[in-house]
């Protein structure tokens, strides 16, 4: 319960008896001042974040749409309508950027069901556990450009990976230079660099669950794969539907490191995603109304991508 | 019972070549710093006989790594103490004062956790270039400040809550005005949080590359991420030299997270299971 006026109240007796004579003006003056203060500090608390966040957040969002429907070089500023809109769809780049966003969706599952899994062995205590939980975390403490550099070693064509497969047998696979090949390549680094970040939340869920249900379950001679069928899954809903969503934000936004540092994009822009896109165009085309349609189309990607899991996941939720 | 004990193993043993997996890559780098180019070359696996801090020394002087690690950590210095001054400010009003808008504020704020940088990045750029704090240091923390803020005040506002309105009660009382109630119980009972969230958000500033690629396009004014991958260009024959590089820059990560392995997992969970 906030009791924003309650200090001057409780004090205003104390000081009206002992105040006489000319220091009352004064000290109501001050007293007054102390009030509206007090009236206004919750807005000279909020005020410079939602400044900060208003000026350099909320208002780049509008500026950016607008921004979409003008041109950019000789047209600088006029209005151009959907050009940048239809240019964007014809362009076989962002095309398949859109369609890596469609790899990313695809993988999503295993990108979840990886940390969900050790999730659950770590709750139910394999042996080892507390060790596991730290190292797996670790590397989603690493930057993306450290992740991608050290990558980039491994996977080289003569690097120790491919060593290894030959040792077994394999012949080496060009992991970043095959334009078949890169995109998952990148795909399968990331998810190595940020399952630990969804174990730590799917941990956290777990310390919501009741353990004894747990318990009956197992007096009921239920087997592990049923546990996890009947009792950790519905009980996790929320948690899970947490980390799909942020899985997904993640793929959408923070694989920009590792693809600059990997493959730039390449080989023959096989390894674009929507925001290596628009940094490109930003960046070195210096097209930024036409990034900002990127951006715009990116934006909308993630609203439906996002609110299309929200409901799906509520719909299975309720089946349970 | 035996039957659950010996599945247990076999459930522990792809788990122990899972965190293999996990560690290998990093022992690797680390390794390849300390050989020569010579040993590097003839046999990557083979651990070096001698640690050799001579790679290091070539990555940290030349190429400007010093310079680079330096705009980092005065990049990050301040956008952690603007972070946590001004989330903590707002999360306190938001979890303990109630006043008109407070709401339509906090479901502001949250709404501009859903605003990823890629998405304002261009006209972000443009205004901040407007303004002449493009390549300053000033602008990219301002930029920091404002990427990190919404979580920031979410969670400080989460933390903050679980203070029982008694002790700010109590606080007043004795006289405090709303002021004296931050400085006097929010910022000392909030400690603990206050590492964690400033842990984090020093995390996300120093592995940031693509904000900093963006707002300090300057040579001088690189950050370290930004400078290891220019190393990689530099040095792509000099494979020891560029994984000291990589090193130089995952050390201060990894040393934070030795010590404060705890809170920045309590941080990132705190995001998840509130609200």
């Amino acid at each position: 319960m906030p009791l924003g006026d309650f200090t001057p109240l409780s004090a205003r007796p104390a000081l009206a008896g002992r105040a006489e004579g000319a220091a009352t003006a004064s000290r109501r003056r001050r007293q007054t001042a102390g009030l509206s203060a007090e009236r206004l500090s919750p807005f000279v608390l909020i005020a410079p974040a939602v400044l900060v966040i208003v000026l350099f957040r909320l208002w780049p969002l509008l500026l950016g749409v607008n921004f979409s429907f003008t041109g950019d070089g000789e047209r600088n500023g006029a209005a151009v309508g959907l050009d940048n809109y239809a240019e964007l769809f014809a362009d076989p780049l962002f095309l398949g950027a859109l369609r890596n966003v469609g790899w990313l969706v695809l993988l999503l599952p295993v990108a979840v069901a990886i940390p969900g899994t050790l999730a659950t062995f770590i709750y139910l205590r394999v042996p080892g556990h507390r060790f596991y939980r730290s190292v797996y975390f670790f590397p989603a403490v690493l930057s993306p450009v450290i992740v991608g550099s050290i990558f980039n070693l491994l996977l080289s064509f003569d690097g120790p990976v491919n060593t290894l497969l030959e040792v077994v047998g394999l012949g080496p696979v060009d992991w970043l230079g095959d334009s078949d090949v890169a995109i998952f390549t990148v795909l399968g680094v990331h998810i190595w660099a940020t399952f630990g970040m969804a174990l730590v939340v799917f941990l956290s869920g777990f310390a919501t669950l009741d353990p004894a249900l747990l318990d009956a379950a197992r007096s009921d001679g239920a087997t592990l794969p049923q546990v996890i069928r009947h009792v950790i899954i519905p009980g996790l809903s929320r948690t899970i539907q947490f980390v799909f969503v942020t899985t997904m934000i993640g793929m959408l936004t923070s694989m920009f490191g590792l693809i600059y540092v990997m493959t730039s994009g390449g080989p023959g822009g096989s390894t674009y995603l929507p925001e290596y896109y628009i940094w490109i165009q930003q960046g070195q085309m210096n097209r930024p109304a036409f990034a900002s349609a990127a951006s715009t189309v990116l934006f909308l990607v993630m609203l439906v991508v996002g609110l299309a899991q929200v409901s799906f996941l509520r719909r299975t939720g309720k089946e349970d | 019972m035996r039957g659950a004990r010996l599945s247990r193993w076999l459930i522990a043993g792809p788990m122990a070549l899972l965190a293999l997996a996990t560690i290998y890559p990093l022992v690797f780098t680390g390794n390849a710093a300390m050989k020569t180019r010579r040993d590097y070359i003839l046999d990557r696996f083979a651990f070096a006989d001698t640690l050799r801090w001579d790679n290091i020394a070539t990555a940290w002087t030349s190429a400007g790594t010093a310079r680079y690690f330096a705009n980092s950590v005065i990049v990050v210095a301040g956008a952690v103490a603007m972070l946590l001054l001004l989330g903590s400010m707002a999360g306190f009003a938001l979890s303990h004062l109630r006043f008109r808008g407070s709401r339509a504020l906090f479901l502001g704020c949250l709404a501009a956790l859903f605003v990823p940088f890629q998405v304002i990045m261009v006209p972000l750029v443009r205004t901040m270039a407007d303004t002449g704090l493009v390549d300053t240091y000033p602008g990219l923390i301002l930029a920091y400040t404002a990427q990190y803020l919404p979580f920031t005040i979410y969670l400080m506002a989460s933390y903050y809550s679980a203070i029982p309105t008694e002790i700010t009660d109590a606080a007043r009382i004795d006289g405090n005005t709303t002021y004296g109630v931050y400085r006097r119980i929010m910022l000392p009972m909030g400690r603990p949080a206050l590492l964690s969230v400033g842990v984090l958000n020093a995390l996300f500033c120093w592995n940031d590359v693509l904000i900093a690629l963006l707002m300090m396009p300057s040579a001088e004014h690189r950050t370290l991420m930004v400078g290891v991958t220019s190393l990689r260009g530099q040095y792509s024959a000099d494979i020891p030299t560029f994984a000291s590089g990589v090193l130089i820059a995952a050390v201060p990560v990894l040393a934070v997270y030795l010590f404060f392995q705890r809170r920045i997992a309590d941080a990132v969970t705190a995001g998840s299971t509130k609200g």
